[in-house]
């Protein structure tokens, strides 16, 4: 599987609608488990909402678009990452 | 029993499959993790009759070898050993396969039709296969592949024991619970093994814990044991009277002692690792001499590839000729090719003795299951040695007729010059003879070559004078094979009608005569022939008739999945598109099919600006190279060049059109020439080009982008024609665009138009539901379940109760009645 971050960008209306979306997101991956896997997100403080920078890795593109459209998720952007660089572990998430 | 430690889970699972039916469930583990003692559980608690059957660890295996015990006839095609077995599992509704990682293709075949019509029956069929050895190449893998879609298939995987496991099963013997756990890994058989070994040492392997068992029992019993282990699977006791009767006596220790185990008129190995244990420490003349004993003793009974098995073993060249050959044609015969194929090769690796004539037979018969199984670079190489014997038989009708069977084979490998050649060499020999089949074959042969280089009137040429010769002798296979020729070259050429109709008449042929392999390629031809002429909604149309025949007839559709996902890509339907592509990747090594796949996948990626376009695009020039023929070049090529213009490389865009161009104006072919005069058109590299490319590429390079749009329309091809009125500057291409998720062509016409970019969105309409949760919505105010709106949808019931949850929030309700209600009130319920 290769590594991919997916843009998001003003996705949701809210916080609330952004974790609905994150329960759809779990729930499908979940039926897909050799295709696909959630590593991370960051979400995004945005003039109308949220949006959210995600980390995933996936057997393809083709299965990101077809977890999204499952889960009814946005895609602006696939990107696949060629590298990893951890300088310093992520701070501490809110929740 | 110790392996039936943590086991419960799983065989809870199972009870409840067995109360549904209608399912398939391949049950994986590694070699010894206990899946056959899982089974035997199952089955003993289970009330009522069983089938069972189990694969053979035999060098190459018997057709059908798990059906013989199971009561079905397995004679003729897998499809028809399918049906019996279907209705045999009315009666009985439980089938235990053992082994299928050892099964041969026809059994794989039986696997395939079982998996897809399962669910019309109440019957539960487990399948047992070692996870750990179905690699990549293996056939298994292709057939679970398969299947993955298949909704009554389902795999579980029995795991290895856990530390608490191996400590109640070590605890009576005092054992080192930690330092077995570290050496089995939890492997149950390996477990069992060391603590029946007893003795305080560990042993490092599970051989020496199998042979450590084994040293306990008496010497003669050891010999008994030697002789049991050169029988694979398992020994009939009449076999062991003819072979070991002076040892017999000792085979109730041999059973005490948990090594053997009983198993009707035969015994076996507690399991397989203690046979091949047992086995691999036989000195080589033990080994051989008794292989020789059981060749002898089996000989009445005729079972070939079980003598072709022994006869290996036991160093005897002249029987493995004649069993090896005779257990080929049976393989042959169930349509069991890779078998056939590997037995005929090992026939001729014991052939160096016998008469010139009859090896030329043996490499024909191998060279044509080699064909079948896709192996053309051995099938080139025995039609070659072939030949030279032919040769120097002085036989030229053979010599003729492997001429032009080595065609074909060379066309399959890309080697074009040589196919040629071979090709030329048969008709100028068969030519000399009384016309025949032979003749009238490498005519449509030369015709096949022809429309494949795309020079289409030679391929209408030669397609004719086999048509000709056919008919003069009433063959009605070459008849529809010439016609195919015909037509497809017709269509290729841009007659669409003409050839289309030739088409049809190949195809009429082949069905009323019943040559099924001609009713796919006719359909498949008009598919994708059609398609590569943009012909899409008939391409699609014939695509889908090919689909469901092949289905219905046990072949594998690849070919014609991938023209579907290009079709789908080019209509639009992009979702369905990458599904069909990415189903025809994961399955097929065919190149020929995975190039069309490869290059759905490619354009698809280049066109939503996902990564990885140029990945797919690389395997397909690799792929198409070597056949040099444009209908793969000149496809690839024109998709690396959209890719490399939508990644705003205009300089690579120009190189990769201009690589196919000469060849595509050369064999004037209308849509590869349009698409890739059109890439160096755009970036600049290229004014005009001939009147005679397709109607959408010349209207657009005249500058007419709103015809050449309106021409894409008519052809079904929403993105081409929103690409058309894009490059004219055109706002209103940006809808489509954006319907489409066409990103990066969005992107370049709003930077052009000064436009800022949307966000893409699923955000709700005013009353706050997205337009999924309206679907979820109307759904269950029809009262549906959420297990059924779920089904609808295919997406998982969580996913819909989360969907419920936030549709109820959002219209502040309490109930789903209530939300039936508020939908209604609101005027949400009518169809968008």
């Amino acid at each position: 599987m290769d590594t991919f971050v997916i843009l998001r960008r003003s996705g949701w209306r809210s916080g609330e609608e952004l974790q609905e979306a994150a329960a759809r997101s779990t729930a499908e991956g979940e039926r897909m488990p050799e295709d696909i896997r959630w590593i991370r997100s960051y979400v995004l403080e945005e003039a109308d909402g949220v949006g959210t920078v995600c980390i995933y890795q996936a057997s393809s593109p083709e299965a990101i678009r077809a977890h999204a459209a499952a889960a009814e998720l946005p895609i602006d952007e696939i990107v696949r990452v060629a590298d990893t660089v951890v300088v310093r572990p992520d701070p501490q998430p809110a929740v | 029993m110790a392996e039936l430690l943590e086991r419960e889970d799983l065989l809870a699972q199972l009870g409840a499959l067995r109360v549904d039916g209608g399912r398939l469930v391949f049950v994986g583990g590694e070699a010894g993790v206990g899946k056959t003692v899982l089974v035997r559980e199952f089955t003993a608690r289970v009330a009522g009759r069983v089938l069972q059957g189990s694969c053979e660890n035999l060098t190459t295996p018997t057709p059908y070898g798990p059906f013989l015990d199971v009561g079905v006839p397995t004679e003729g095609e897998p499809r028809h050993v399918a049906a019996a077995l279907l209705r045999g599992l009315e009666r009985t509704r439980l089938l235990v396969l053992e082994d299928v990682h050892w099964a041969d293709e026809a059994t794989l075949d039986v696997l395939r039709v079982l998996g897809r019509r399962i669910e019309s029956t109440d019957a539960l069929v487990l399948a047992t296969y070692r996870d750990d050895e179905v690699d990549g190449s293996h056939p298994l893998r292709v057939v679970l592949g398969e299947l993955t879609s298949a909704p009554a298939v389902s795999r579980l995987s029995v795991p290895r024991l856990s530390l608490g496991a191996i400590g109640e099963l070590a605890e009576p013997h005092g054992a080192d619970v930690e330092a077995i756990h570290r050496l089995t890994q939890g492997n149950a058989f390996y477990v069992t093994e060391i603590l029946a070994a007893g003795d305080g040492v560990l042993p490092e392997t599970v051989r020496d814990a199998v042979l450590a068992r084994a040293a306990r029992l008496a010497p003669d019993a050891r010999l008994l044991l030697d002789a049991v282990s050169v029988v694979p699977a398992r020994a009939e006791l009449w076999l062991l009277e003819e072979v070991a009767a002076a040892e017999l006596e000792h085979l109730d220790a041999c059973i005490a002692s948990g090594v053997l185990r009983a198993d009707g008129d035969a015994v076996a190995f507690r399991h397989e690792l203690a046979r091949l244990a047992i086995e691999s420490a036989l000195k080589p003349h033990r080994r051989r001499y008794l292989n020789a004993a059981i060749l002898a003793a089996l000989r009445p009974a005729g079972d070939y590839s079980r003598l072709a098995h022994h006869a290996a073993a036991a160093g005897d060249s002249a029987a493995v000729v004649e069993y090896a050959t005779e257990a080929g044609r049976q393989a042959a015969a169930a349509s069991s090719h890779r078998e056939a194929a590997a037995q005929y090769a090992s026939a001729l690796r014991h052939a160096d003795g016998i008469e010139a004539s009859a090896r030329a037979a043996l490499l024909d018969a191998y060279a044509e299951e080699a064909h079948v199984t896709g192996l053309y670079a051995e099938a080139v190489e025995a039609r070659r040695a072939a030949l030279d014997l032919y040769h120097a038989l002085d036989d030229p009708l053979r010599e003729g007729y492997t001429l032009s069977r080595l065609t074909i084979a060379y066309i399959r490998l890309g080697r074009n010059a040589e196919a040629e050649e071979a090709s030329r060499g048969a008709i100028r020999l068969l030519e000399t003879l009384p016309p025949g089949r032979e003749l009238a074959c490498a005519y449509a042969d030369q015709a096949y070559a022809r429309m494949l280089s795309r020079d289409n009137a030679e391929g209408v040429a030669w397609g004719e004078k086999a048509v000709a010769a056919a008919a003069a002798l009433g063959d009605s296979t070459i008849l529809a094979y010439g016609l195919n020729m015909i037509g497809t070259s017709y269509v290729m050429s841009g007659e669409i009608d003409r050839g289309v109709e030739y088409l049809l008449q190949s195809l009429d042929v082949a069905r009323s005569e019943e040559l099924e392999v001609w009713v796919v390629s006719a359909l498949g031809m008009l598919g994708s022939g059609l398609g590569e002429m943009v012909e899409l909604e008939l391409s699609e149309r014939f695509l889908r008739e090919c689909i469901t025949f092949s289905e219905d007839h046990e072949i594998t559709p690849s070919y014609s999945q991938a023209w579907l996902a290009l079709v789908q890509v080019y209509r639009g339907r992009w979702e369905e598109g990458a599904r069909l592509a990415s189903a025809v990747l994961a399955r097929t090594p065919d190149p020929i099919s995975r190039i069309s796949a490869l290059i759905a996948l490619g354009r698809l990626r280049a066109r939503r600006g996902d990564p990885g376009a140029l990945d797919a695009l690389d395997e397909a020039l690799e792929s198409a190279r070597p056949g040099g023929h444009l209908q793969r070049l000149g496809h690839v090529h024109a998709a690396r060049a959209e890719a490399a213009w939508l990644a705003g490389d205009a300089t690579r865009t120009v190189q990769e059109a201009a690589t196919a161009y000469p060849l595509a104006l050369e064999k004037r072919h209308l849509w590869f020439a349009g698409e890739l005069a059109y890439w160096q058109w755009k970036a600049g590299a290229l004014d005009d080009a001939p009147e005679w490319i397709a109607e959408p590429y010349r209207l657009q390079l005249a500058g007419d982008a709103a015809g050449a749009a309106a021409a894409w329309r008519n052809r079904l091809c929403p993105y081409e024609a929103a690409r058309s009125l894009a490059d004219a500057g055109d706002e209103g291409a940006l809808a489509e665009l954006d319907a489409l998720r066409a990103r990066p062509a969005a992107a370049a016409l709003r930077r052009r138009l000064g436009l800022r970019g949307p966000r893409d969105s699923t955000r709700g309409n005013p009353a706050g539901l997205t337009a999924r949760e309206l679907d979820v919505l109307r759904l269950v105010a029809a009262g549906k379940r959420n297990a059924d709106v779920a089904d609808e949808l295919v997406v998982s019931p969580r996913t819909v109760d989360h969907h419920v949850s936030a549709i109820l929030r959002k219209l502040r309700v309490r109930t789903r009645g209530e939300a039936a209600v508020a939908a209604a009130e609101l005027g949400l319920l009518q169809d968008r």
